[in-house]
């Protein structure tokens, strides 16, 4: 087991930078995922931490000790490739055993670590066979159990599902997750696939082109996504996004999109009228309202019901909005939703920087200063 | 009551045992037909040319050797003092023929002892994307582009004794000028040679090929696991690669047992035979010495051990490919 700590790292491919100076602390036991778009330098990052990448600069420690000139087998981890890498003309086991092997390891020993880590993944049945004649998934558990004959510090998979149909990938996750809990060793897990990350995690890192967007618990990546970015990629479906200013209302201060459409502004983070903002709002977070009192009217465009939610595209004056719905809605096509938005949930970001704009802004903020006095 | 069911049980399998032949003998000798009817075209079409063609330029010209090899005969008239085995005997008896099978087998030797060797060395170095790869590439495989006859006249030159770069170098250094190709126990060691400046660059191309093919993970997986390079290769590489190595030992030992065109503008098979293959052998006693009948018998006896050590080559080694 062992920490992990990143200082200022880049990586230049030739004079092409890929990663422009991440700085993260993973803890001793941490089930860490690398999330972001395809390109942004994930598997770049984790080939760093294994030492199959070097680092161009920058430090990175792994359980106190700078590896930066270390090779990889000096490091103490074991990675899961994306095509899990296995050795096709060995067993199962060879497969598994091959570290042990090269080391030089007693026999019983090899047969009782291969055992071990078969029996934990549910591979004894398959040990005699070839690579070529499992299935993806059991491919899958061959790669992490040789990883786990390596009784590694740190674990390192990168996007270990993403060749599995989808039913697979949900029961993977979960075999992940519990091999996490047993084993308590550190992970550092890559995926593009959001909800593989706030399914999965302890943490989540977004990147996004070579820098890291924001670190966080799933939840408070959902809850409180730092920036339009993090907003954007968080979530399913995503969260609608709409440009547009805080005007003058009566009773304070609503938000009009540039589509026209009006809508109800959380009071706590002190916008003034005339301040451009772009206005967040999950689609789970949209209701139906009970009552003739509305926040605003959208006209239903597709409805697709899944069957346990409606997912509702509507157009709301010119812009476009996503919601889900726990009601079954019947409406055709054209005709208007009476929607509630509670304030709370309401995301504002500034148009300029993508920052998120937080109620503990507005605390020096005039107008809250204002109210106090 | 179990008994009961067993009787009722009984007879159903025969009932429908009646029945089944006739319910599927029309489906399927309608799937019979509608076969035939996909293949015959295709048998029709393109089978004749190619028997036609088999049959006039390999299978005749085989027979007919085969059967001059029982006579005594120049190639002028027909062919009647007919000798049997005589040919074979007195070809076992030759003495240029058993060194010509030494030869071959020297080369083959070489072949593998030294030039496959050699050649997966250079592979593993040249398939690294490091700069100037491709153009040692180019180089090394710049040999076997040549024509064996104009490799062969170009080393008689280097090796000339006279004015050819061996004897420059040899000056230079300040010792005799060896005459190498007039020498009757250096002579084969500098064939040889050429034979493996010749040809390594092919097998250096199939094992990139071959090496090329090996997924890079494995190696990363390796490096993971620890291995070193020597561990990688003997463990990753030797193995993934086997059936290009036994493709390359196949290429050498038919090129091997064929050798001819380079060997004769370089020596001619001398001097005095020692750097006779079968196939210069052949030429120089069935077919300039007009001993058709004779060349015939050599003829034989090459494509017979090519044949064997082809088919059982390939039966043993390469059967899984
Ligand atoms: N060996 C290399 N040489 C040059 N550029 C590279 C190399 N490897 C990666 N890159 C570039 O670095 C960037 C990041 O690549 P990386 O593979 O880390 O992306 P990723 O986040 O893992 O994407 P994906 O989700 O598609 O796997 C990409 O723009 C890629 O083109
Ligand atoms: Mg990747």
């Amino acid at each position: 087991m062992a920490s992990i700590a990143l200082n200022d790292v880049r990586k230049f491919f030739g004079h092409h930078p890929v990663l422009h100076g991440i700085s993260l602390e993973i803890r001793d036991g941490e089930f860490v995922i690398l999330v972001g778009p395809s390109g942004c330098g994930k598997s770049t990052l984790l080939r760093m931490l294994a030492g199959l990448e070097d680092v161009s600069e920058g430090e990175i420690s792994i359980g106190g000790r700078v590896v930066n000139d270390m090779a990889p087998k000096e490091r103490d981890i074991a990675m899961v490739f994306q095509n899990y890498a296995l050795y096709p003309h060995m067993t199962v086991a060879d497969n598994m055993a091959f570290s042990l092997r090269l080391a030089g390891a007693p026999k019983a020993q090899k047969q009782a670590a291969v055992a071990r880590a078969a029996e934990i993944l549910d591979l004894s049945h398959l040990l005699d066979r070839f690579p070529r004649e499992l299935s993806g998934g059991q491919r899958q558990r061959v790669a992490m159990g040789r990883a786990i004959v390596r009784d590694p510090a740190v674990f390192l998979f990168d996007e270990p599902l993403s060749n599995l149909d989808a039913k697979l990938r949900v029961a993977m996750r979960t075999e992940i997750k519990a091999l996490h809990q047993r084993l308590k060793t550190t992970m550092v897990y890559v995926t593009h696939d959001q909800i593989e990350a706030m399914t999965m995690a302890d943490r989540i890192v977004v990147m996004n082109g070579g820098r890291v967007e924001q670190v966080g618990r799933p939840l408070d990546l959902y809850d409180k996504p730092a920036n339009l970015f993090v907003a954007a990629f968080i979530g399913s479906p995503a969260m609608n996004l709409l440009h547009g200013e805080a005007v003058a209302a009566p009773g304070g201060t609503a938000f009009r999109a540039k589509g026209g459409g009006l809508l109800p502004l959380p009071a706590d983070r002190g916008v003034q009228p005339g301040t451009p903002l772009v206005y967040g709002v999950r689609p789970e977070h949209i209701e139906l309202a009970a009552s003739a009192a509305c926040d605003t009217e959208a006209q239903i465009a597709v409805v697709e019901p899944t069957g346990s939610e409606t997912q509702v595209f509507m157009t709301l004056g010119s812009d476009s909005l996503v919601g889900v719905f726990r009601e079954r809605v019947a409406d055709e096509p054209g005709s208007t939703l009476r929607l509630r938005i509670d304030p709370a949930r309401v995301h504002l970001f500034e148009p300029s920087t993508g920052a998120r704009i937080d109620a503990a802004a507005a605390s020096t903020s005039p107008i809250r200063e204002a109210v106090l006095a | 009551m179990s008994d009961a069911t067993g009787i009722i049980e009984r007879p159903a399998p025969l009932a429908s045992r009646g029945r089944a032949p006739s319910r599927r003998r029309p489906k399927a000798v309608g799937g019979h037909h509608r076969n035939i009817g996909g293949v015959w075209p295709v048998l029709v079409l393109f089978l004749p040319p190619a028997l036609v063609l088999f049959t006039l330029f390999v299978i005749l010209p085989m027979g007919e050797a085969a059967w001059y090899s029982l006579f005594d005969w120049s190639g002028y008239g027909a062919p009647e003092d007919f000798v049997g085995l005589k040919n074979f005997e007195t070809l076992w008896r030759n003495g240029a023929f058993r060194t010509a099978l030494t030869n071959n087998g020297l080369i083959i030797l070489v072949s593998l002892a030294i030039q496959l060797p050699l050649a997966l060395w250079l592979a593993t170095l040249v398939s690294h994307r490091i700069p100037g790869a491709t153009a040692f590439r180019l180089v090394f495989f710049l040999p076997y582009v040549l024509a064996d006859v104009a490799a062969g006249l170009i080393w008689r030159f280097i090796y000339d004794g006279d004015y050819g770069l061996v004897a420059s170098l040899a000056s230079l250094v300040g010792i005799a000028t060896p005459y190498v190709l007039a020498d009757r126990d250096y002579a084969i060691y500098a064939v040889l040679a050429v034979v493996v400046w010749k040809y390594f660059g092919f097998h250096m191309m199939l094992f990139i090929a071959g090496l090329q093919s090996i997924d890079k993970s494995l190696y990363e997986a390796a490096d993971l696991d620890g291995a070193t390079p020597w561990q990688k290769f003997r463990t990753i590489t030797l193995p993934l690669l086997s059936p290009t190595i036994r493709l390359s030992v196949f290429f050498s030992v038919i090129g091997s047992l064929q050798l001819f065109d380079m060997i004769m503008p370089l020596t001619g098979g001398g001097p005095s035979n020692s750097t006779q293959t079968m196939v210069t052998f052949l030429y120089t006693y069935g077919v300039t010495r007009m001993k058709v009948g004779f060349g015939s018998a050599i003829g034989v006896v090459l494509f017979l051990i090519c044949v064997t050590l082809a088919f059982s080559y390939r039966r043993v080694f390469m059967r899984h490919d």
